[in-house]
């Protein structure tokens, strides 16, 4: 069974949790006492991970760290439908590639906020919060016109890819650094869809969305 | 809010004790925060003695231990902070769960922490889960100038880390200052004996905190990472609904809210602050 | 857009998303002049404007659930009904009936030119100003802007652009650019349109916004903290027994089975009060009398009210008004809607057994569970087929409803056995029809071992006994009335019936609005609001809920 290095309030190891959830696969949580304990910082997690971060996902013998590296060998190697992460179409991975490079991006922005607000850490504030309005921007921008081609997710595809879950959490946890998303009105629906997904999984912070309605009696065929 | 925050200038929360760190975090170097509108520095010195001292008046101010956490106070300091008698027995795990930050103003923690109505919506799972809504009635009322919360029941999927099963909780809580709240609820594996867990908030400024979470428990099984996890993770299910309530400051008008029934405890808690005089982080009655 | 500069902001219409930004089931966040705003879109169209802000505690609206006719609120699962604002649910006192001044602050709102507009003052225009030529009007992207409104309306009058901007001021240092054109590409060419246009307004956000960072920081716009009064529109203040306060028209009648005569009733006024199911309401008929009936909507659907009449064989008026003299087009007055028969949402299963036309509040309960999702279970008895009424709503709820139709008194008993065999601790039962079939359901439930307060009846008839057992006089000490207070009725509900004007707010004895002074007397206290020596002083009383420990009460009104 794939153990998972995991702190329940970290946005990159929820990103695993969720990524997991939804392939359905098992997988055991090894809890590391982030805070206050700093466990990551210790000597024996450092010889797990040199770098000192979670996530690390241990699978038989193999280990991996990083949230998006991981993201991408569980859809790899879990996802029998190779939609979450598809490497048998090269413009559509490309896509995903660059969106996950985006997701790096607000992971250095709203979680950099978030950790600043919620536990203190050193940050420029003003800065993280600037850069995350502009990544938010542009995100929002493209998702309206995602819709008005009706689509739904980040890349072009009719079915979500890992760029979708590897920006969500820290899209949706973006208040807790200060960072509102009233002035993005379509990226706050593309999260309702993103929590709508079959397999969806909260946190605190992230909450499942209103169930869609289920069609009429009338429309359906009479019997 | 733009400008500096306002100083606190009610007498009966300056001369209180406020809770500023867990001892653990303390350090030579020092850290700064903040403490009722006013920036402070804190630490520890070579003989591990703690001091605080306020960085607008570049004054020491009285500090004291206790439960595990530093205390100081920006008035006449009084003579003992409120007792917690289980936190003396030996076998006890006393803890820090962490000391988190939160957009929003020291009464509404409490009152957030006082609640039972939204263990099914907030803590979905943990402490309580549709339909099981109902909030029976119970008993509030002040007692030695505290607020306190009896005979509170509600059903629990799964009470606390050590707990696997559902059950009918027992709750009692308790206010013995203004911004620090206390719950008492049994130990699973000993009925007779009761565990406590805490909120002791750190009013930074009139609408952000660093709330520091206590944890005074009977249970041999459970890691300290275990307790920890479980409380943060309470803890942090109630930060965001705390952070999307407006006014952040405690409105004491009782027409600018609609209270029911089972509210009854907040309800004494406000009209408690009234009666002491509270400006400080709240909306006075009109 | 010219502006008319004698029409304030605060009264002035405008744009706060477009129609694509409330689709069904979703909540849209948007601000207007400092006030935020919950815009929600009901699964019937109707697009909802709210203050964001939940009356219990004050937690966004906009992080909670539109469940299609409801919204929910995140925090503690309080249901609030589309139209009205009124909060229908509040699942810490599921057999409670919220009191209907608990009521969302709403603003209107008017779909045009692909955008929605909403204003937030009364004094104002009743809908937004006309613009010529804008029947085609094609909406483009909306814009956030961080600068001051009207440093925006200067640049973009100075913009040449064939888009028609309408600047919607969020605060102070904030804003939303809307545009349209007054022609819709054709389809092919939308895309490109739109891109097009997003593209120049970006380029004129990059430029604005850049001035606007070298200006001082506007400090932010502040609105004020309303207190919760009870309010006129929508939401009648008395809640009299005999007073109608509603107008409504007959919009529909219709025979939806043999002897009953349904009603669809449509207010004239102002949007009627939020239903929630078990509740009914007085009519009052063109000679003279008045009659309850209870309305079949689920929770919180109030577009219009929709009763059943059965005629009764010995009516002394009532029902053979409805059915031979009401029309289509009549205006009839009614009350509010009162219940004294909620339905909980937390019960593990819930079995409905309706009698007759005892099956209206109980279709009402059976739809709102459905839509909810929960357990539960219709058993419709009826004579035949042909006398089940609402028979299509019915056959809606698929295998949630079972109909028993033709059955005689000893098959309705074996029925009955049956379906109250089936019991379990959380389980609730609403039972509504003919005397005779209640008598049996009792003594049926009681063999089986249902504990009272989990069985709920509501007897079927138009008169309402008072038990005088146990009521007491009550005297009003400075306006000299003198009033008669009866089992089942609280001291607030008789001041109301005698026009005494009495504020209230949770109407639980949780807030303190609706608490007198006593004169003399001693109070019987069940609120949870005066502390113990107020109590003890006996010099106040809370009069939605607490009564008197004597035969007689005189308070200082």
């Amino acid at each position: 069974m794939i153990q998972l290095y995991n702190y329940d309030l970290s946005v990159n190891c929820y990103k695993q949790r969720l990524m997991m959830n939804i392939l359905d696969v098992e997988y055991e949580s090894i809890p590391v006492d982030f805070f206050p304990g700093w466990e990551h910082k210790s000597p024996e997690f450092k010889a797990i991970n040199p770098l000192g971060h979670i996530p690390v996902i241990v699978d038989g013998d193999y280990t991996l760290r990083d949230a998006h590296a991981i993201l991408i060998y569980l859809a790899a190697k879990y996802d029998p439908t190779g939609r979450w992460y598809p490497t048998d179409d090269p413009e559509l991975v490309g896509e995903v590639a660059q969106w996950m490079l985006f997701a790096e991006g607000t992971t250095n922005t709203a979680s950099a906020a978030r950790l600043h607000d919620n536990l203190g850490y050193e940050f420029d504030i003003d800065e993280v919060r600037a850069g995350a309005h502009r990544l938010f921007r542009v995100l929002d921008e493209h998702l309206w016109f995602r819709e008005r081609e009706g689509r739904d997710w980040i890349c072009s595809a009719q079915h979500p890819t890992i760029a979708d879950l590897a920006i969500f959490p820290d899209v949706m946890l973006s208040e807790e650094g200060g960072i509102s998303r009233r002035p993005y009105p379509a990226l706050r629906r593309w999260t309702d869809r993103v929590r709508r997904l079959h397999g969806f999984t909260p946190m605190p912070g992230i909450s499942p969305a209103s169930p869609l309605a289920v069609p009429s009696p009338a429309l359906r065929e009479s019997h | 809010m733009s400008g500096s925050p306002r100083a606190c200038a009610d007498p009966a929360i300056l001369n209180l004790w406020h809770p500023v760190a867990a001892i653990p975090e303390l350090t030579v170097a020092g850290d700064t925060s903040m403490l009722l509108g006013s920036r402070i520095a804190y630490g520890t010195n070579d003989g591990l003695e703690p001091w605080v001292r306020r960085l607008d008046t570049d004054a020491s101010v009285p500090v004291r231990i206790e439960f595990g956490f530093l205390w100081a106070c920006f008035g006449d300091p009084p003579d003992s902070l409120f007792e917690i008698p289980e936190a003396a027995e030996p076998d006890r795990r006393i803890l820090n769960a962490g000391s988190i930050k939160v957009a929003t103003s020291a009464p509404r923690a409490v009152e957030n922490f006082l609640d039972m109505g939204h263990f099914p919506y907030v803590h979905t799972g943990i402490l309580g889960e549709e339909p099981r809504t109902e909030v029976v009635e119970y008993r509030a009322a002040l007692e030695n100038d505290e607020v306190w919360a009896r005979d509170c029941q509600f059903y629990q999927p799964v009470a606390s880390a050590a707990a696997d099963a559902g059950q009918m909780t027992d709750y009692t809580y308790r206010v013995p200052h203004p911004y620090c709240v206390l719950l008492y609820k049994s130990v699973p594996t000993d009925p007779s004996r009761r565990d406590v867990i805490g909120l002791f908030v750190q009013a930074m400024t009139e609408e952000t905190i660093r709330a520091h979470n206590f944890i005074c428990m009977v249970d041999e099984t459970t890691s300290d990472t275990g307790l920890r996890r479980f409380q943060q993770m309470i803890f942090s299910q109630d930060k965001p609904i705390l952070e999307n309530q407006h006014p952040k400051r405690l409105p004491l008008d009782p027409r600018i809210e609609t209270p029911i029934r089972a509210d009854q405890s907040a309800i004494v808690y406000r009209r408690w602050l009234i009666d002491m005089g509270v400006t400080y982080a709240v909306i006075p009655a009109a | 857009m010219t502006d008319d500069n004698q029409i304030l902001d605060a009264d002035r219409w405008f744009p706060i998303g477009r129609t694509d930004d409330a689709p069904f089931r979703h909540v849209h966040q948007a601000k207007l002049l400092g006030r935020e705003l919950a815009v929600w879109r009901a699964d019937d169209g109707f697009v909802n404007v709210w203050d964001n802000r939940c009356l219990h505690r004050g937690v966004r609206l906009t992080v909670g659930m539109n469940e299609g006719v409801e919204l929910r609120c995140l925090y503690h699962g309080w249901r609030y009904a589309s139209r009205t604002g009124g909060c229908t649910y509040i699942p810490a006192h599921p057999a409670d009936a919220p009191a209907q001044t608990i009521c969302n602050r709403t603003f209107p709102a008017v779909e045009r030119d692909g955008l929605i507009w909403t204003t937030l003052g009364d004094n104002g225009p009743h809908e937004p100003p006309p613009e010529a030529g804008l029947d085609n009007a094609f909406a483009l992207r909306s814009l956030p802007f961080s600068a001051a409104p009207d440093l925006v309306r200067r640049h973009l009058e100075a913009t040449d652009s064939s888009a028609r901007f309408f600047v919607q001021p969020v605060d102070a240092h904030e804003c939303v650019v809307h545009s349209v054109l007054l022609e819709t590409p054709a389809a092919d060419e939308q895309i490109s349109t739109w891109r097009h246009h997003a593209d120049t307004l970006t380029g004129v956000r990059d430029e604005v916004e850049a001035i606007a960072a070298r200006l001082p920081t506007p400090e932010p716009l502040t609105v004020a903290l309303e207190r919760i009064e009870p309010r006129e529109q929508g939401v009648p203040m008395p809640r009299a027994r005999t007073d109608a306060q509603l107008r409504v028209t007959i919009a529909r009648k219709w025979t939806t089975a043999t002897g009953v005569v349904a009603l669809e009733l449509e207010s004239i006024d102002d949007p009627l009060p939020a239903p929630q199911p078990g509740s009914h309401i007085d009519v009052h008929l063109p000679n003279g009398l008045v009659r309850q009936y209870s309305l079949t909507n689920r929770s919180g659907d109030a577009a219009n009210y929709v009763i059943g009449v059965k005629l009764e064989p010995e009516s002394r008026g009532g029902s053979s008004c409805v059915h031979d003299v009401l029309r289509e087009g009549d205006v009839v007055a009614i009350s509010a809607p009162r219940n004294n028969f909620t339905l909980r949402r937390d019960a593990s299963h819930t079995t409905l057994i309706a009698g007759g036309i005892g099956l209206t509040p109980l279709l009402a309960m059976a739809e709102t569970l459905h839509d909810s999702g929960l357990s539960y279970t219709l058993h419709a008895f009826a004579q035949s087929t042909d006398h089940l009424a609402f028979a299509d709503r019915i056959a809606d709820l698929g295998e949630g409803a079972v109909t028993h139709l033709g059955a005689s008194p000893a098959e309705t008993g074996a029925a009955l056995d049956t379906i109250l065999a089936a019991r379990d601790d959380d389980s609730h039962v609403y039972i509504c029809g003919p005397g005779p079939m209640l008598d049996a359901a009792r003594t049926n439930a009681e063999a089986h071992g249902w504990p009272d307060a989990s069985v709920h009846f509501e007897y079927f008839r138009n008169d309402t006994e008072i038990d005088d057992s146990t009521s007491f006089t009550l005297s009003l000490a400075r306006s000299g009335l003198t009033l008669s207070v009866g089992a089942g009725e609280t001291i607030l509900e008789v001041l109301r019936s005698a026009g005494v004007a009495m504020p209230s707010s949770c109407e639980q004895g949780a807030c303190g609005t609706c608490v007198v002074g006593v004169v003399s007397g001693t109070p019987l206290h069940q609120d949870v609001y005066l502390n113990p020596s107020e109590r003890a002083a006996g010099d106040r009383i809370a009069t939605c809920v607490s009564r008197s420990a004597d035969t007689e009460l005189v308070l200082d009104l």
